[in-house]
């Protein structure tokens, strides 16, 4: 690393330094508060603290260009990095406002400064381009969500899905660690330009396909993807809503973004016959799966999780070939992650309004809420890829690519096709929760549903969103 | 103001924001929405002024501004927006006569529990009806027609509680979707022959040379070139549209929508939409005439169409007694002149009779609301009459749209773009009949009109309602003053002796010397059917609704055929309609028995299976996992009390299924 421009590490490090200072002062003004405020003003204070620090970020991104590598090749600056940091904290600023009900946890200062802590590590995953930085930004990220999984301290649940996410996370993590340390044995190099050319010159050994599974035992925990998806139910049953939302989008979107960048940059298309089939066992698992186990739930929480596998299928579809542009696969990402946090949102709001854990208690939506059951209509038909929403597009551009990658009769060809076959049983489930919600009659005593102006404008923009990237999708795929 | 082709898109972006803001307002937001909604149709009409202005200092160019929309394998589908005096001067009068009657609507719809959904529903038509006016591709274009569609649809069927709103909406979407599907087919054939829906592109736009040149010169089906046959499906739409028999059985049922409805929608602009379509592709339909062995030129059938149809809306007009329909057979007739007017080869002059009519309709049926509103809601003719007393204002105004609409000479629009159409059809080379008919029809509207007026407004007040009439608010009768003015002086803009709107269209316009003849002639033909009409209604005006009609009394059996439309929705219902639900009984047999079974052993295939995997999942498996671990678990229990048991099988996955993964994968590489 010689020649190092320290001025260059603070252009690329700059939208982590504003999502770290925010955090840091969001604790800071929390613990220098007189405990006579009210606690209204307190969580007021902190939320526009993170909204801002969260739009600083962004700016920072902006600045930060697209001009190759930084730092010695530490970080890379790319229109990869460029658009999973933005939608990363687009996610974040979403969650953030749409975290209705804040008001139930205390220490409300302390939640919005670990999504601040979260989200710099969703954005040093997007931009690293080396093994140590991107298990550090991994970790930061992680150990941030587990404390918010199981932050809501009142509910037993919460305290469960905590701790498992832990485990589960440590467990990936060991794997990862030892796939990462059997690289650099193999290379010699933590670098990930270096370990694809070192890789390349060498035959293709049994150590070199155990340390791939290692890494990839990792992913397929950080997408939920199947057999490694087995904590995602319990997680988004228990945590609190916000968590759940932020595991559900912005750390997928930042997951994707960081491993597509792995395989493709770090080890590299040479070696890929011994990763590709992987991916691809795992995605056809995770769809079959998924989309399947779905059909039996009846709490939506659960329900959205099995949905989430079986999209981390289509995800891990988007990763086997984004070698030639990773646009499709973020696209993908980025849209069902507006579509999940909006439906999480939902049942904030819900969840607001009283118990709301059973598909049952969405009946009569409509009536209670028509704003609410409108936008809710949007994310769950973008999550089953109705045209003209995003979720469609999504899906469109994936299977495009795949396609393409390997022609009709290749595995990507078969992985896609399984996919629009399962894409059809989804439709059945996606479907049961909009009949709930606009169909059946309200229960007795079913009040109109109170959301506030923040939640009410976030569920909004993520509708809106999700259509003007459905019409006009070249808005993200013409950034690659 | 100056408003080049690149910002056309604001025009209707602003209506679009106003039906947003509609939308999303509360019900209670009643001044918020009329107001933006106004507001925009304002901005609007400015902005369509600018754009005439801008139009007018070189009207022979086409100027556009296109775009790709999206990629598509190794091309791009591309849209974009078009500005020649043609857009610019329909969109001034699209937005004008859309304010005033916006503004009309206030009042007309103060009342009405659901005005907040009408304007928004207002503003979104007004947003679709501009965004077809600007468009330079016949994709665009038909995106807009088809929201036009959804907004008559709605708006016609606004007072759905009541029944014969509800099916009126239904069968004017109906019916107008037959023609649409025309409208389809050849705009998917345009893109297979052409590989391009732009109308204008530098040369490879489909209404340019080249690509004219290249469909006239190929052939289908029974020797028809392609661009005959496309152009045909083209007017299937546009007589859909526009009311053209066949299919102009909708139109006088739409008149259950609310008055400022049919004034905007079913009289000035979404029914002239068709005229414009056809006005707009016409160097596609004329493009087969230059081939002299064709066996049919698109245009011929197009002047056909529109001769039939001005004559048979102008004899059905005669025998209605509602005030609405008689004015909605009105335009049915009046569309078929403007039709007959592109089919003989004029479409200039069919555009300056759409203009004209526009007001002149609007003005017509915004004063038939006036009566409506101030009459409590009695629409009989029987059982008005006497208002031209209490409705002083609009009976003045009333009476400029119909000498407008009968073509009284010289003062009036309607009789300088009328006469501009017959004298067209008159040098027709391939028949006179599309002009006979039209000479026929002109006797015939000055009859109908002279019967309207002296019923609705001369003798003595027949009903309760119009007993007690009182003249309607400012907000009403402002505008129809305004449009009054228009329909009294827009013929000038178009007189044989000064063209500058057919010059302004088409700048190889040439006016022939003479037609005076042919001038007086018709001044008689209308002179003949306001003196039948002064004859049989104004001379002695009706005593009571119960009275049989003068033209009852004297041809009972032909009076009562007419009453009827000359029953062509019997006809409709015997054969269109009776085969439509054999149709469906069958198709509904067939989803009974033979695919809902299906579907039902699918589904239950699908469930069995996810109640399999859902027992397998949690009692086989993870059932086995428990009884493996039991001893573990009964063990740890005491120290993992935070801890499920499942979590321990749940990492177990973990391992099993790295392991497993990672064999598959040594296997594979070794082979």
């Amino acid at each position: 690393m010689n020649g190092v421009s320290y001025v260059e590490l603070w252009r690329a490090l700059l939208p982590e330094g504003c999502l770290t200072l925010g955090a840091l002062l969001v604790l800071a003004i929390d613990l220098a508060a007189p405990a006579s405020r009210p606690a209204a003003a307190r969580r007021g204070a902190a939320t526009a603290l993170a909204l801002m620090a969260l739009a600083a970020s962004a700016w920072a991104t902006v600045r930060a260009g697209t001009d190759g590598a930084a730092f010695g090749g530490v970080f890379a600056l790319d229109r990869l990095t460029l658009v999973t940091r933005l939608g990363v904290i687009g996610l974040a600023l979403l969650t953030v406002a749409l975290a209705g009900n804040l008001s139930r946890l205390a220490n409300a200062a302390e939640y919005l400064a670990l999504i601040l802590f979260a989200t710099a590590g969703f954005t040093l995953m997007a931009a690293s381009n080396q093994l140590l930085l991107a298990f550090l930004a991994l970790e930061l990220a992680s150990l941030s969500l587990y404390v918010l999984a199981g932050f809501d301290k009142t509910r037993p649940e919460s305290a469960e899905a905590g701790l498992k996410y832990f485990l589960f996370g440590g467990v990936s993590a060991a794997f990862m660690l030892f796939g990462f340390s059997l690289l650099y044995g193999l290379t010699g190099s933590i670098a990930f330009p270096e370990i694809a050319r070192q890789l390349a010159a060498q035959p293709p050994s049994a150590l070199l396909v155990v340390a791939l599974v290692m890494v990839l035992v990792a992913f397929g925990f950080k997408a939920a993807a199947a057999p490694f998806h087995l904590w995602a139910p319990d997680v988004y049953e228990g945590a609190p809503v916000g968590s759940a939302a932020l595991i559900a989008s912005a750390s997928k979107l930042a997951g994707v973004a960081f491993f597509a960048r792995l395989l493709w940059a770090g080890i590299g298309a040479p070696v890929a016959a011994t990763w590709l089939p992987v991916l691809a066992i795992l995605a056809a698992a995770s769809l079959v799966l998924g989309n399947v186990a779905a059909l039996a739930q009846s709490n939506v929480r659960r329900l959205l999780a099995y949905s989430a596998i079986s999209h981390a299928g289509a995800l891990l579809l988007g990763v086997m070939v984004a070698g030639r542009s990773p646009g499709s696969v973020v696209y993908y990402a980025v849209t069902y992650g507006l579509a999940t946090v909006g439906a999480f949102g939902v049942i904030a709001a819900l969840e607001a309004a009283g118990p709301s854990q059973r598909i049952e208690d969405l009946a009569g939506l409509h009536r209670r809420s028509p704003f609410l059951a409108g936008c809710l209509a949007i994310y769950i038909l973008s999550l089953a890829g109705i045209p003209p929403l995003a979720g469609f597009l999504g899906k469109f551009a994936v299977f495009a690519d795949a396609l393409r990658a390997g022609g009709l009769t290749g595995p990507t060809g078969w992985l896609a096709f399984l996919a629009i076959a399962m894409g059809a049983v989804g439709l059945y489930y996606y479907l049961l929760i909009l009949k709930q919600a606009f169909v059946a009659a309200p229960k007795n005593g079913a009040a109109k549903i109170f959301i506030p102006p923040a939640a009410r404008l976030a569920l909004g923009v993520a509708a809106v969103a999700i259509i003007v990237f459905g019409v006009a999708p070249g808005l993200i795929l013409g950034a690659f | 103001m100056r408003v080049p082709a690149h910002l056309l898109w604001l025009i209707p972006a602003l209506p679009l924001l106003a039906a947003g803001i509609g939308a999303f307002a509360p019900r209670t937001a009643r001044r918020t929405t009329a107001g933006s909604a106004i507001a925009a149709m304002a901005i609007s009409f400015l902005l369509s002024c600018g754009a005439l202005v801008t139009a007018l200092r070189d009207p022979a160019v086409h100027a556009v501004h296109n775009f790709a929309w999206f990629d598509l394998g190794h091309g791009a589908l591309r849209l974009g927006w078009l500005l020649d005096p043609l857009t610019a001067l329909m969109g001034v009068m699209v937005t004008l006569v859309g304010l005033l009657i916006f503004i009309f609507s206030a009042g007309y719809m103060a009342e009405d529990a659901n005005f907040k959904q009408f304007f928004c529903f207002l503003s979104l038509f007004g947003a679709a009806m501009l965004g077809l006016l600007v468009a330079n591709s016949l994709l665009l274009l038909f995106i807009c027609w088809e929201l036009v569609g959804l907004a008559s649809y709605l708006l016609i069927g606004f007072w759905f509680h009541q029944p014969s709103a509800a099916a009126a909406a239904k069968k004017a979407f109906i019916t107008t979707r037959i023609g649409d599907l025309g409208l389809l087919v050849g705009l998917l054939w345009l893109y297979d022959a052409t590989g391009s829906l732009l109308f204008f592109d530098g040369g490879e736009g489909v209404l340019e040379a080249g690509p004219l040149a290249a469909l006239s010169a190929q052939t289908t089906v029974g020797g028809l070139a392609v661009s005959t046959a496309i152009g045909l499906l083209i007017f299937c739409g546009a007589a859909g549209k526009s009311g053209q028999f066949p299919l102009h059985v909708w139109l006088p049922d739409a008149m259950e929508g609310p008055t400022p409805v049919s004034a905007l929608i079913h009289a000035a602009t979404m029914v002239a939409a068709g005229v414009f379509l056809i006005a707009r592709v016409y160097p596609l339909l004329a493009a087969d005439l230059t081939l002299p062995s064709a066996p049919l030129h698109a245009l011929s059938v197009v002047a056909t169409i529109g001769a039939i149809t001005a004559l048979l809306g102008a004899v059905i007009a005669v025998g209605q007694n509602d005030i609405k329909r008689i004015l909605a057979f009105s335009t049915v007739s009046q569309l078929g002149y403007m039709m007959l007017a592109l089919g003989v080869g004029s479409w200039v002059t069919a555009i300056f009779h759409l203009l004209t009519h526009a007001f002149f309709k609007a003005l017509l049926f915004l004063g038939a609301g006036s009566v409506i509103h101030a009459a409590h809601h009695e629409q009989d003719i029987r059982r008005l009459g006497g208002l031209r007393a209490p409705l002083r204002v609009t009976f003045a105004t009333f009476a400029v749209g119909m000498m407008a609409l009968a073509g009284v000479p010289f003062l009036f629009s309607g009789f300088w773009s009328k006469e501009a159409i017959l004298h067209a059809a008159h040098g027709w080379s391939v028949s006179q009949l599309p002009f006979a008919a039209g000479l026929i029809a002109v006797v015939l509207t000055a009859f109908y009109t002279t019967r309207l007026v002296a019923e609705v407004f001369l003798g003595t007040p027949r009903g309760e309602g119009a007993a007690r009439a009182q003249e309607s608010p400012a907000v009403m009768t402002v505008p129809l003053v305004l449009l009054a003015v228009c329909a009294a002086l827009l013929g000038f803009i178009g007189t044989p002796w000064w063209p500058w709107l057919q010059r302004t269209l088409d700048p190889t316009f040439a006016t022939e010397p003479g037609g005076f003849g042919l001038m007086a002639v018709s001044i008689v033909l209308v002179a003949t059917g306001l003196g039948a009409g002064w004859a049989l209604y104004a001379r002695i005006p009706r005593s009571s609704a119960g009275e049989a009609d003068p033209v009852e009394r004297r041809a009972p059996r032909l009076f009562a055929a007419l009453a009827d439309r000359l029953g062509f929705d019997e006809l409709y219902a015997a054969t269109v309609g009776r085969l439509n639900a054999w149709t469906a009984a069958f198709a509904d047999a067939l989803d009974r028995r033979v695919w809902d079974g299906t579907v039902r052993l699918l589904a239950g295939l699908g469930l069995f299976t996810g109640q399999v995997t859902r027992e397998t999942d949690e009692n086989l498996i993870n059932g086995g996992f428990d009884a493996a671990s039991g001893g573990l678990r009964s063990g740890g229990r005491a120290y993992s009390r935070g801890q499920s048991g499942d979590t321990h099988s749940y990492l177990r996955y973990i391992a099993i299924g790295f392991t497993l993964i990672a064999l598959a994968v040594l296997l594979g590489v070794r082979r």
